[in-house]
């Protein structure tokens, strides 16, 4: 492992790989990303695998539509020597309640304004897009054709090989123990490997990014916790798009290896970091699933697990600097959508840390945010 | 250590080996059994009498070596597979091992084989000299194996010489083959959780049941770390496959 770095990048999962490859194409030597376990242990690797771009905040709108265009082109740029399995077949949102549908047409309006194709439909519209949808437990909804599914592990293995290849070091089996910093500047990172001086260190440690955080003297506003989710044994391919909705709280896709994957969230779920699976998610998730989805009944659950969505107050990405120390960057507090804006954060980050003009402006998205009494929260999210 | 290698320790096999002494008189009975499960057909079949009374299902077996004839029948009848007869009465310097082998096909009587042992690593060059597959012994046949007198306690296996090669499956749920295992080795997916997030393997059915070991023994033996220091996939829920139905309540179904 190198003793010093222009960067060190700590956390191993979409967006720890995907700002050490930007950071290495735009030039920087001696990128080091540490991971504590290995790529795609965390997060990323226990995502739903979903990408959308059916957001309810202009910023989530703009971050993830210019995320999935870039995933759409990403095998190629990474010269990935397998399939990420990227695939466009639409997100159903439906609509449980008359409310959620005037809040889908409000957000509608400002996707259609922003270049989204998105658009209303009705219960029966709806059932021909996910035939196995109980008709009578929606209202309608809202379609995107341009959401779809990746797979977080080959996304995650393609930027890192592709950040190697440029130079970039990663390092697996290594924890950061402390950051070190004197005058209001990052000096470097304390790791069980040994130290490692560096004037910038990136905080991509999603469950993990307060602590993480905390180690630069930085507290921040976000907590984790535990989301858990299921897959079932494979089928033939019966549905393209995910099947999604806030008030059901479900979402449900068939993988293009067959197998349904889906979660739910639950509020008394625990915040203290554990990710242990519990039998209650089983049973919700049956009942919820059954009740939408009921043909899926007959599946067999396979395996179920659980992640981290580190939430931010707001629920949107916390991206940028900080006030000090300088040097200090973060890219967390994604609550449950880290995956979805992998490319927007590589990119984004690359671009704050090495001064290049941004592709969208993250000032609003920046720690200093939560001064601010009042913010516009993201209410899309399962 | 058991857990995740499967091999016990030296200080359970201590325990459980009978005394050269008895080992230099004849065939006697090595249980290696160490995880108190409910199960006792090695008491329950014993002709000799020779298994200490198991008066809890549960309770682990003990074999009383003065009464042990080394019969074998306990070996064929175990369903653990964790009990051997060893015997160093020979007069050529050879000793014997029998174990239960329940893989098709068998080896062939005067076969020579590579002797491995509890952690699977090669031991010695052995010789089938003969292979006992009676109808009482319910389809585990017992080999017998001719081995160097002072490795007979070290011998737990066989691997047959080019059993098996890059065309054989390590996982059959998402069928995986030796070959490719090796290449995502090579590449640098070293552990049995990254070879799983890359290419399924243990994402199937079975859960891992099958490959798991499997794949931790070959990275094992590719990167020259210790099994027991490779990390192992975390054992996820349900276990077995259930269906989504079966978890409704009552009043939940239609």
């Amino acid at each position: 492992m190198k003793t010093s770095a222009e960067a060190v990048i700590i956390g191993g999962g979409i967006s720890g790989c995907a700002v050490a490859y930007e950071l290495a194409k735009k030039g920087m030597k001696d990128v080091v990303l540490l991971e504590r376990r290995f790529l795609t242990s965390g997060a990323t690797g226990r995502c739903g695998a979903g990408v959308r771009m059916q957001w309810g905040t202009e910023m989530n709108c703009r971050l993830s539509k210019l995320a999935i265009e870039r995933y759409s082109r990403l095998e190629q740029e990474l010269e990935y020597p397998r399939s990420i399995e990227f695939r466009q077949d639409g997100y159903l949102l439906a609509a449980a309640t008359e409310t959620e549908m005037s809040q889908f047409r409000e957000n509608v309006a400002l996707q259609n304004r922003l270049g989204i194709p998105s658009k209303m439909v009705t219960a029966e519209e709806a059932a021909e897009i996910v035939p196995f949808v109980n008709k009578e437990a929606i209202l309608g909804g809202s379609f995107c054709p341009l959401d779809g599914h990746l797979n977080p592990f080959h996304t995650t293995y393609a930027y890192a090989d592709a950040a190697k290849r440029l130079g970039a070091e990663i390092v697996c089996g290594i924890a950061v123990t402390g950051i070190e910093t004197s005058n209001g500047r990052v000096r470097g990172v304390f790791t069980t490997g040994g130290y490692i001086s560096a004037p910038r260190v990136v905080d991509c440690a999603g469950g993990e990014s307060k602590s993480v955080a905390l180690m630069a003297g930085v507290e921040l506003p976000t907590e984790s916790e535990r989301h858990q989710i299921l897959v079932t044994e494979p089928l033939a391919p019966v549905q393209g798009p995910m099947f999604m909705g806030f008030m059901h709280n479900i979402y449900c896709q068939q993988t293009p290896h067959g197998s349904f994957i889906m979660g739910r969230g639950d509020p008394s779920e625990p915040k203290d970091g554990r990710i242990t699976s519990g039998w209650r998610f089983m049973e919700e998730m049956a009942k919820t699933c059954c009740y939408l989805l009921p043909p899926l009944k007959e599946l067999s659950v396979i395996r179920q697990w659980a992640g981290l969505y580190n939430l931010s107050p707001d629920r949107q990405p916390i991206y940028g600097p900080v006030e000090e120390p300088e040097g200090f960057y973060l890219a967390t507090g994604f609550s449950g959508h880290g995956f979805m804006f992998g490319p927007v954060t590589g990119l984004l980050l690359s671009e704050c840390i090495t001064g290049a003009p941004y592709t969208i402006d993250i000032a609003p998205l920046t720690f200093s945010r939560f001064k601010a009494a009042k913010l516009p929260a993201e209410l899309s999210v399962v | 250590m058991m857990e995740r290698t499967g091999a016990a320790t030296p200080e359970l096999l201590e325990r459980a080996a009978p005394s050269s002494a008895r080992r230099a008189r004849g065939p006697v009975a090595v249980v290696e059994c160490f995880q108190s499960i409910p199960c006792n057909p090695c008491y329950t079949f014993c002709p000799a009498g020779a298994m200490k009374p198991l008066t809890d299902i549960t309770m682990l077996p003990e074999v009383d070596s003065e009464r042990c004839v080394g019969c074998g029948v306990c070996v064929s009848h175990c369903p653990g597979l964790a009990i051997f007869v060893v015997d160093e009465s020979g007069k050529d310097g050879g000793g014997v091992v029998r174990l239960p082998y329940e893989f098709t096909p068998l080896p062939e009587t005067g076969e020579y084989v590579t002797a491995v042992d509890r952690e699977g690593k090669p031991v010695c060059r052995a010789q089938v000299v003969r292979i006992q597959n009676e109808k009482t012994q319910d389809r585990t046949p017992v080999v017998w194996l001719k081995v160097p007198k002072p490795l007979t306690m070290e011998v737990r296996f066989f691997r047959r010489e080019a059993f098996y090669d890059d065309k054989t499956v390590v996982c059959r749920c998402e069928e995986l083959t030796l070959g490719e295992l090796r290449e995502l080795i090579r590449q640098g997916y070293r552990t049995p959780d990254e070879i799983k997030r890359v290419s399924r393997a243990g994402m199937g059915p079975c859960q891992g049941r099958t490959c798991r070991l499997l794949i931790l023994q070959e990275a094992a033996k590719m990167t020259g770390v210790p099994p027991a220091d490779i990390p192992v996939p975390t054992f996820r829920p349900p276990v077995k496959p259930i269906p989504l139905g079966l978890m409704l309540r009552e009043e939940e179904l239609e």
